[in-house]
Formats: structure tokens, sequence, C-alpha cells
């Protein structure tokens, strides 16, 4: 099965350059570049997983996960969030809202596919188990 | 023979005045003897009396007022000084000699008395000089200085204590602090101090002012304290020197820094992860033809350009506002600035159908200032308004001089998306973009923080902004004709 990853940052080469990786991954890849639109879409498609950007239009990284942790719909899919900038969120804050990691920009998209790739391995082991 | 004479009259006058009385007394002894004084020639006697008294206190009286005469010749003369006793009867010399000691003593004393007095002038003007510099340094010292003697009266407070406590620092004087620092913990501490007299090591400590009379429901400036007792000459504790450094500004700058620091870093990452992900797939071999290597390429050289501007950017925001850039001041056409600027503008304006206007006042449009400078800020307006105007979309550039402001002024106005109003005032901050812009055209969010550097701190003119949201922006500045030395220069 296919997994689907959505992906959200308002950088145009970071989406690009994220999509073409994944892509050529095996992953299906849907993309925003907001934080709004990027909520729509995951309620809308249903990722497996969603990768974000803190810092966006409308919606940062940190208030969509939220949201998506509050939506039951969208509750059980992981995030995993780019960010240039630190922030200072607890691992329990992280955990509340389904933050499986926190990336620093610049990130090889090498070590981000690896990581994709064991955050899905592990949540497919989570929804097996459950 | 003279002085022999003298000696005789004088030895005359003193037989006549000891005779005078004896015979006084010889009568009035006749007269209890015999009971009689019958045949006594009261009148010849009493006549005989008083010629004898004229006769004694005249030369005493001529004597001793030429003696008086000579004593006070003397006292002015160079003699006195001398210690030379004077001239005069030698009946007189005892008390002349004695007369001139106690002249000396009284001049020993009056010498002594006047250095005395003219060292306590000196120490009283040296204290006061003393005083009016040490209140001329307290007075330039951004800390507030406050003397509170053994009785917790304030002996000195400077212009800062004043303005932090509000009151008058010249009034203050022997005043209780109690009456004029309302910050009990502090005055506690200024207590504290006095009975610890410590007089070898000063007390440091932080301490958040209260009872602020105009922060009312604010709480105040987190401050550090300085304490120190003072000793007088017999140990003892004369006075306790309490010195209030408000840390707020320098908080405040230390969270500007931190924030630039974040924001220059976040703004750094963006490109640098691009470039960072692009080249690892072309070093993956993951650019599968041709073409995608092309464009993976391109992508790597626009954003190592973003960087390079970004930093370029950075670099000279930093010098204009630290004083160190170089301004080659000229006296330039601003005319002819426009002109290069539009040139260099219009084919990126031509690649979006946006037609660009140039009203170029036919009068003396010359400034001193620096060319590239100006000439940047122009491009950079001129480039904002091709980015943000949507395709078809009109640039107007104006440049007329102001007679009356003597300065020249440039603005351009474009029929872009227009800058929301709660926006417009952080337009020209360091690194500010308007978020849902991002995605319209890139941007350092720098370019208008230079602007307003170049206009307002290099050449001391004026730098603002009219908008309408949707319905575009009119951008504009001014540069002073005959542009004063700045800062920067």
């Amino acid at each position: 099965m296919t997994h689907r990853i959505l992906v959200i940052d308002d950088e145009s080469h970071i989406l690009h350059v994220l999509s073409l990786k994944l892509g050529k991954a095996g992953y299906e890849v849907l993309t925003a570049v907001d934080g709004e639109e990027g909520l729509h879409m995951a309620r809308d498609c249903r990722p497996d997983l969603v990768i974000t950007d803190i810092q966006m239009p409308y919606m940062t990284g940190i208030e969509l996960s939220r949201e998506l942790a509050a939506d039951e719909s969208t509750a059980s899919i992981p995030v995993i969030i780019l960010t240039a900038r630190g922030y200072a969120l607890s691992s329990e804050d992280l955990q509340a809202r389904n933050v499986c990691e926190v990336l620093s920009k610049p990130f090889s998209p090498r070590s981000l596919i690896e990581l994709v790739s064991n955050t899905l391995a592990a949540d497919d082991e989570r929804s097996a188990a459950a | 023979m003279q002085k022999m004479l003298k000696m005789m009259t004088g030895c005359l006058v003193l037989a006549v005045l000891a005779v005078s009385p004896a015979w006084g007394v010889c009568l009035l002894w006749v007269r209890e003897t015999t009971g009689s004084t019958a045949g006594i020639p009261w009148f010849g006697l009493w006549c005989i009396s008083v010629t004898g008294l004229f006769i004694v206190l005249l030369p005493i009286g001529i004597a001793a007022r030429g003696t008086l005469a000579r004593l006070h010749d003397y006292i002015e003369s160079p003699d006195a000084r001398s210690g030379t006793i004077p001239g005069g009867p030698f009946w007189l010399r005892p008390v002349l000699r004695t007369f001139v000691h106690a002249v000396e003593q009284f001049r020993r004393r009056e010498r002594d008395l006047r250095n005395q007095h003219r060292d306590l002038e000196i120490q009283h003007h040296v204290a006061s000089a003393e005083r009016r510099q040490i209140e001329a340094v307290l007075g330039v010292m951004s800390e507030a200085v406050i003397v509170t003697n053994a009785f917790d009266e304030i002996v000195l407070a400077n212009q800062a204590a004043g303005r932090l406590f509000g009151f008058d620092p010249d009034a203050a004087h022997r005043i209780p602090i109690e009456q004029l620092v309302n910050d009990e913990s502090l005055r506690s501490i200024v207590q504290e101090t006095k009975s610890e007299g410590n007089f070898v090591e000063c007390r440091h400590l932080e301490h958040r002012i209260e009872g602020l009379s105009d922060r009312e429901g604010d709480s105040g400036p987190d401050c550090d304290i300085s304490l120190a007792c003072v000793s007088d000459h017999r140990d003892q504790l004369s006075a306790v020197v309490t010195i209030i450094r408000d840390r707020t500004r320098e908080r405040e700058i230390s969270q500007m820094k931190s924030e630039f620091v974040s924001k220059a870093s976040h703004e750094l990452r963006t490109p640098l992860a691009s470039v960072r992900a692009y080249v690892e797939m072309l070093v993956d071999g993951e650019a599968e033809d041709e073409a995608s290597r092309d464009e993976f390429y391109r992508i790597i050289q626009s954003e190592t350009e973003r960087l390079t501007r970004l930093v370029d950017n950075m670099l000279n925001i930093s010098r204009i506002e630290s004083g160190i850039v170089h301004v080659d001041r000229d006296n330039v056409d601003m005319g002819e600035v426009v002109r290069q600027a539009m040139a260099t503008i219009e084919p990126h304006a031509r690649d979006k159908d946006i037609t660009v206007h140039r009203t170029i006042a036919p009068v003396d449009l010359h400034v001193l200032g620096d060319r590239d400078m100006l000439s940047q800020v122009v491009v950079n307006l001129l480039s904002n308004a091709v980015k943000y105007t949507p395709q078809g979309g009109r640039i107007t550039l104006k440049i007329d001089s102001d007679n009356l402001a003597r300065s020249i002024h440039v603005s351009v106005a474009d029929t872009g998306l227009g800058i929301p109003p709660q926006d417009q005032e952080r337009i020209f901050e360091k690194f500010f973009r308007i978020e849902n812009y991002k995605r319209v055209a890139e941007g350092t969010g720098l370019g208008l923080n230079l602007c307003r550097h170049i206009v307002e701190t290099v050449h001391r003119g004026s730098i603002g902004l009219d908008s309408s949201l949707g319905m575009g922006s009119r951008f504009w500045f001014s540069i002073p004709m005959g542009c004063e030395e700045s800062l920067a220069a």
C-alpha cells in the first residue's frame, strides 16, 4: 500500500524538492502552501503523514498540528515539523500534537526519507497492534 | 644739655606732684592735731595743689600724646615688623616695651588668623569645586545616585534619581528618604546596609523598583543596585551611597539582538535548506535528465543569489547602524539616478506586461549624497512595485523638487496589492514581510529597511508610504538638497 504524505511549506523550492524526493521514494505526495490549505487537505485526504514548515501564512505548523490533534478524524496522523527557527516546545507538548519529530533547516532529504520511513513503519505497527 | 633740661623739668614736675598732695596731708594733720585750722591759707593751698596737678598732668598729657602719635606711626612703620622698640621718654619705656610686645603678639595672631582664614577660604573653594564636579558627574550619569546620611536624610541625589522617583534633586537636601522614595523595600535595603556598616566592600543586588507614581498598575523597572557605606574621620558611618542602574533598556536591546539573530538565522536557513537539498539530489544522481539538472542548478543559483542579497543587505544595514559605512558624498543629479534605475527595472516590468510612467520635473534635481546608495533606494522601490503589481499593472515614478523644504521628492506608485493598514507601520522593519505576500514574490525582508537607513540615517531625509489594500501603494522619499553631514559619514 502506498503511503500518502502531505507536505506543507510556503517555500516553493522546499515543496518541489520534497515532492521529488518523496515521489522517488515511492510515496504519494500532496502539497499545500500554507497552514489553512494544509489543514483542509489533511481533513479531506487523510494522509498517513504530514510534513509541515513551522512559519507559514494564515496558520503556523504548531497551530496546524494542534488542530489535527484536536480533530478526531485527523488525530492519529503523525506530524513531522520542519523549522528554520528553534521553538521552545516540551516533548509533552509535541506528543500532545502528534509531532513525532522536529527537523531543523537545512536538512538532508536523505535523512528525511529515512525519518519518514521509520515514522510510517512505527505508525503501521501501532495501527496493527490496535 | 637739652636732655638734662628735660630731665630736670621732669624731676621738678614729679617733685611738685609729690609735694602738692603732701602739703594737703600735712595741713590735714595740723588740723587734726591742733584742732584748729585757723590761719591756714586754704585758697592758696588749693591753688598750689591745682597748679601742681596741672603742672604734672600737662607734660604727662603732652608726653603721652606724643608717645601715642609715635606709637601710631610705629605700628605702621617697618620697625614694628622687626620688633624695634620706638624712642620715647625713659619713664614710658616699660610701657612702650610692653606695648610693642603686645603689638607683636597681636600682629602674630592676626597673621595666623589671616593664614587660617585664607586656608579656610581655599578649602571652601576646593570643596565647592569638588562638589560641583561631583554634581556634574552625577548629573550626567544615567544611573540614579542617592546619598543618605546617618539620619536617613538625603544629602545628595542626581537628576536620574529625581527622574526615577519623581522628585526635584535640588530641593531634596536634608529631606528624609522616606518622604521622597516610595519603594519601602529599597529603603529597607539602605537601612540594612547602614546597619551592617561595611566600609570595605560594596553591596550589589538586583531589585525591582516599586511604588513609582507614573507606573500605576505596572511593575517597576528591574535594576542593579550597588550600595556603599562611607565613614567619617572617626570611622563612624557618615553616609550610604546607593547607585541604581535601570536594566530595562539593556534587556530590550538584548532581546532585540536575540530577535535579530533569530530572524537572520531563519532567513539564512531557508535558502540554505533549498541549496543543500538540491545539491544532495544532484550528488545522489536523482536528477534524471539534463532538463532536471538544469532546473536544479537554476534553483541553486537563485537561492545562493538570495543568500548573497541577504548577507549584503544585513551587512549594509549593520554598517549604517554602527556608523562605519563609507559614504561617497557627491553632487548627485537625482533625475539621472531615476532614469538609470528605470532602465534597470524596465525589462522586468515588460516581462509582467507592466507599464512604467515617469514624470521628471524640469527643475534642478541635484542633491548632495551618495549616488550608489540613492540609486539602490530607487531600484529597491521600483523592484518592489514590479514584484507586487499583478500582470498588466501600472507603475508611476515621479520626481520633483520642493523649494520650500529645500528637498527632492521621489515617489513610486503602483496598482499592486496594497499594504494592510496594520502592517504599514512595520513594513520598514528588519525581516518584516507581509505573510500573504510571501508567495507572490521572493524577498529578504531587508530591502525597505535598508532604504530607510539610506534615506534617514545617511541622508537625513524621510521615507514613507500611502497605501490602500487592493488599490496599490505609493512609496515616497525626500532628500534634502544640501544634505548635512550625517552620523554615518
